[in-house]
């Protein structure tokens, strides 16, 4: 089924960023959608700071990972993208 | 040999099963790294650790992670698993075996492996104290900045 491509939407198109660890603890919640028209990996960052204040140290030592590939600050992220904001890892 | 090279489990990890996925009689130094629980980290008791992982990330970090070191070290067998959920004290975390023809590159792939895990690798830990305090652990060092 696919939908006709010249509908224009009603409302922003939805970022969901899946977060973890400390950053899921902070959000109380281990998924965001953010209303996104686009932008960088650096303004997914900045989204989800504003958007859980209380990750905002913790966001700023994040990185961004996009099709499960970490992306660089300055790679355009879509609209309706599915990202993750991944906090420094402590693994082993 | 059965089942993928590198894993995230859910249950107690087994090392002697990981050093007989890499034996060959191409090998002649076979190493088994496990990482466990510590019981005191700075005077503090932890009693357990709590993992998670952005798992398809994380496996697909580590088949590149195994890939590179396969051929970096010309390794002749390598895996790695890593346990998710809670992990008590002295029980494994993480596991890695490897498999050369001789010891330096065997123990050089270990250590290599541990080290690129530790950084980038989307794993974590919360440590669990005997005060039932909970804290998930993030280092200051922001993960994927060498790709």
């Amino acid at each position: 089924m696919t939908t006709p491509s010249s509908t224009l939407p009603t409302s922003p198109p939805t970022l969901r960023v899946s977060l973890f660890a400390g950053l899921a603890a902070a959000a109380g919640s281990r998924q965001l959608n953010l209303p996104w028209w686009g932008g960088t990996a650096a303004d997914v960052k900045a989204a989800v700071a504003a958007a859980v204040p209380a990750a905002a140290t913790l966001v700023a030592t994040s990185a961004v990972a996009m099709g499960n590939r970490y992306v660089a600050s300055d790679a355009p992220i879509p609209a309706a993208a599915d990202v993750a904001v991944i906090p420094p890892v402590s693994g082993g | 040999m059965a089942g993928s090279s590198c894993l995230l489990v859910h249950i107690p990890l087994d090392g002697q099963q990981l050093l007989a996925a890499v034996a060959s009689p191409a090998a002649g130094a076979n190493v088994l790294f496990l990482g466990t629980t510590r019981g005191i980290t700075d005077g503090v008791e932890t009693v357990e650790l709590e993992y998670e992982a952005h798992e398809p990330m994380a496996v697909a970090a580590l088949e590149s992670l195994r890939a590179e070191a396969m051929q970096r070290f010309a390794l002749t067998g390598c895996r790695i698993e890593h346990r998710l959920g809670v992990v008590g004290v002295g029980e494994a975390s993480v596991a890695i075996a490897t498999s050369a023809p001789h010891r330096r590159e065997a123990f050089a792939a270990a250590e290599w492996l541990m080290e690129r895990i530790k950084a980038d690798v989307p794993i974590w830990k919360c440590e669990v104290t005997a005060d039932g305090s909970r804290a998930w652990v993030h280092p200051d060092t922001t993960p994927g900045a060498e790709p």
